[in-house]
């Protein structure tokens, strides 16, 4: 009796998971590194992937408008577009502040 | 280079035409479709079959068979492991498939428990086939060390072994949204930080530090490979073949009926564990080679299927260890028999009334008792 009894919550469980599914989006990790070199313009922000998460290897993720570029770190062309990236940032900062003091 | 290559830089970006081919994440694809299917609908059919082998075991244990031997004590440490891991199977199917809605906590638990579950139902398989061994290989020698308190020791031993194996497991996973997808520093148009889209939460390995990330990720995985497969299997192969050496000289009648149940014990091992052990071995191997994401979405497949088959192992273990013997299977007619009469006493309380069983008894009167109080149980 009690055997019957689990199989029906698992059976209810199980079919609960049926319809929970389409609510799981995944994290992709990147697994190799682009070798095209991306124009500067296109790129409008970027993240860090490091191996002390779930991947498995360091990678500096370029946003674009067409998706996501996985990049090698260790190319300097990358933490170059990084640094333009923050002077950039630097500037529409320092014009923000100053138009608001 | 430097910031004076910046104005033929940005006069290449706006010439460039978007032809270019991204290299993104991988989302594996072949996988996701695989874990659709096998997630809920193969996993709910292993559970089933995990709860209804291995409680049946542990109901004939717990009610009709006093655990006498050394061989009762493993059997039913090995079912109440493999119960406990078809108990968390389901918990596990649903979280990954629902970003690990139920939070931190379970995360660890679940991961844990995973593991202890694994490396004590691997280790006591070994312990039986030594236990086997003893018994029948060193006859003369096994008094003493076949007995009751011997086998709880060491059952303690193993689960403690099982417990120690799995602390970097307890330490180590945790319930986070991966930094990559949560944190982007984006410039322009939208200066958001955050990524759009609900948060995904995953419950995965978390280190301070790169030089921990490297060690543990390797770690782990050996380990697993090492303590929760090829120990095991080695003590399996090197045992049972001193045991079918010995029950081939032997001029039993019924020693062949026994060299099948060894076969078949150490090939249902094999089948079930090499393949999923293969590729974890590869995967651990390389893991921190570069590969496409083509390449990485077939390992990840082959490891959700392999692993589905390593599950299976769970629902056979009764069948291989508990259902093969004459005796468990007498204590199990009984249960059943009993079982029956039960039934028929709910079924039709008054045509049977003759029956003079001491369960009979009882339920008779307490379903007597209910339904003076609820007047509405008369079938």
């Amino acid at each position: 009796m009690a055997s019957i009894k689990a199989t029906v919550a698992v059976l209810t469980l199980l079919s609960a998971c049926l319809l929970i599914t389409n609510a799981s989006g995944h994290h992709g990790c990147c697994r190799s590194y682009m070798t095209a070199r991306i124009p500067f313009l296109k790129i409008k922000g970027y993240s860090v992937q490091t191996i002390t998460e779930t991947c498995h290897i360091h990678a500096i993720i370029f946003h674009t408008k067409k998706g996501k570029a996985c990049m090698n770190p260790a190319l300097n062309w990358v933490m170059q577009y990084i640094h333009r990236l923050g002077n950039k940032a630097q500037m529409v900062h320092n014009k923000t502040s100053k138009t608001q003091q | 280079m430097n910031y004076s290559e910046d104005n033929t830089s940005n006069q290449w970006d706006e010439d460039y035409d978007m032809d270019y081919e991204l290299i993104g994440p991988c989302f594996h694809q072949k996988n996701t479709s695989v874990e659709l299917v096998v997630g809920p609908y193969v996993h709910s059919i292993i559970c089933i079959l995990g709860f209804v082998g291995n409680g049946l075991v542990i109901v004939t244990y717990a009610f009709y068979k006093r655990t006498k031997s050394m061989t009762d004590v493993y059997l039913l440490n090995v079912a109440v492991a493999d119960l406990l891991f078809v108990a968390s199977l389901p918990l596990i199917v649903y979280n990954e498939l629902s970003s690990w809605s139920m939070g931190p906590v379970a995360c660890k638990l679940l991961r844990g428990s995973y593991s202890v579950n694994l490396y004590g139902g691997m280790l006591l398989l070994a312990c039986i086939s030594a236990d086997r061994y003893v018994a029948i290989v060193q006859a003369r020698r096994s008094f003493g060390r076949r007995s009751l308190p011997y086998s709880r020791l060491i059952c303690t031993a193993v689960w403690s072994a099982a417990l120690l194996l799995s602390v970097p497991t307890f330490c180590f996973y945790n319930w986070y949204e991966p930094s990559h997808s949560r944190e982007a520093f984006m410039y322009g148009e939208e200066e958001t930080n955050r990524t759009s889209g609900p948060p995904h939460y995953v419950c995965e390995f978390q280190f301070a530090d790169n030089a921990t990330a490297w060690r543990t990720k390797v770690a782990v995985p050996s380990t697993q490979l090492a303590v929760g497969f090829f120990l095991p299997l080695l003590v399996m192969v090197v045992c049972y073949s001193a045991v079918v050496a010995t029950l081939l000289r032997a001029k039993s009648f019924q020693r062949h009926k026994a060299v099948r149940v060894v076969l078949a014990v150490v090939v249902v091992f094999v089948v079930c564990h090499l393949p999923y052990n293969l590729t974890l071995l590869y995967e651990t191997a390389d893991m921190f080679q570069l590969r496409t994401c083509e390449e990485s979405d077939i390992l990840q497949t082959a490891k959700t299927v392999t692993q589905t088959v390593a599950y299976l192992h769970c629902c056979l273990n009764p069948v291989l260890y508990a259902f093969v013997g004459v005796k468990f299977r007498n204590h199990f007619k009984r249960i059943v028999l009993d079982l029956c009469c039960l039934g028929k006493k709910y079924i039709a309380p008054r045509r049977f009334s003759r029956v003079t069983s001491e369960i009979y008894v009882s339920t008779r009167r307490s379903v007597d008792g209910s339904s003076e109080n609820g007047s509405s149980f008369t079938m």
